[in-house]
């Protein structure tokens, strides 16, 4: 539990922080042209993260270890479902609709191209 | 003239590198591969047959003594390969949080049996033994899965049988633990994992 809430911890931290200009002195250090929005954001790299070590994620799983609302969670899930990155299992559990979450094999090939870029930043930030 | 104050574009990465790798831990849970299972169950299997026979009886706790590290070993070694098969080191957050559910029980049980053996209470070592295991592994499945749970609780039904039968059952209760309930384990586990391969 206290490694959920230090994730949580570090979203709101770390979204603040992003607010700030990323200002790398000299010339552009990597090409942009692979880099992925639609993983960038937040919330959607942090489900994507977590279903890379999950068989799967519920709903209610991943709305707690992020601490989002139900609406945002819904929106940033579509958006992943839509690009094919994760797909979504609905069942009914005592009458109550469940819905479990799977990282998708372009879903995981998206992440690991988000590594590779995240990676070629340090790489090419420590160089110059 | 203002001036901007820069962040360097690394620590952003960085950072990122670091959300990514705490998501993954909170969210992860530790498989425990049915080779573990199967190792330290046959480990217990020779135990309790070693202890049974009438020439070694004597010295069943000194058996047990020994057969203990060498089976948490043969665990450990087959979950640290398990461990590298999916990214994890033996520091990370779910290995640590597995330690912490695990070791309590396991010391209180190191703990107890030296206290049972000086009060010469040898009779209550094996309940003792399998109660604190079973608590072990339940709390451990908070961070592994729900069949640690179910052998958690079938390790704590059997030290109640072990409290209770004469003490010359009491080796077979603990063979049927630590060696019965370690294999069947192990057999279901490999099953879940030839079926999640295929």
């Amino acid at each position: 539990m206290a490694t959920r809430a230090s994730v949580r911890a570090r979203s709101h931290a770390e979204a603040t922080k992003r607010a700030k200009p990323a200002l790398v002195r000299g010339s552009k250090l990597i090409d942009d042209s692979r880099f992925d929005r639609l993983v960038y954001e937040r919330v959607r790299l942090g489900m994507m993260s977590a279903l890379a070590v999950s068989e799967k994620l519920t709903f209610s799983e991943l709305k707690a270890l992020f601490g989002v609302s139900d609406g945002n969670l819904s929106a940033h899930a579509r958006k992943l479902e839509e690009a094919g990155y994760v797909t979504c299992t609905k069942t009914f559990e005592a009458r109550r609709p469940k819905s479990a979450y799977r990282l998708t094999a372009s879903g995981r090939g998206a992440l690991n191209r988000y590594l590779d870029h995240v990676e070629a930043v340090i790489r090419a930030t420590r160089r110059s | 003239m203002p001036t901007s104050s820069p962040v360097m574009m690394d620590s952003h990465a960085i950072a990122t590198l670091r959300y990514i790798r705490a998501s993954m831990d909170a969210a992860a849970t530790v498989a425990v591969p049915g080779s573990a299972g199967l190792a330290v169950g046959s480990i217990g299997v020779l135990a309790a047959a070693l202890a049974l026979s009438p020439a070694l009886h004597s010295v069943w706790l000194l058996i047990w003594l020994v057969a203990a590290p060498v089976a948490a070993t043969a665990g450990a070694l087959l979950l640290s390969r398990q461990l590298a098969l999916r990214g994890f080191t033996w520091f990370g957050a779910p290995v640590r949080k597995v330690a912490l559910c695990l070791l309590p029980g396991l010391f209180a049980g190191g703990v107890l049996t030296v206290v049972e053996w000086q009060a010469q209470q040898l009779h209550a070592i094996p309940g003792t033994w399998l109660l604190l295991y079973g608590c072990a592994l339940v709390c451990t499945s908070a961070m592994t899965s729900r069949i640690i749970g179910v052998l958690g609780g079938l390790f704590g039904a059997l030290a109640l049988v072990a409290f209770w039968v004469p003490d010359s059952m009491q080796m077979l209760v603990l063979g049927l633990g630590f060696g019965g309930l370690h294999l069947g384990f192990g057999i279901v586990m490999r099953g879940r994992d030839h079926g999640d391969k295929g």
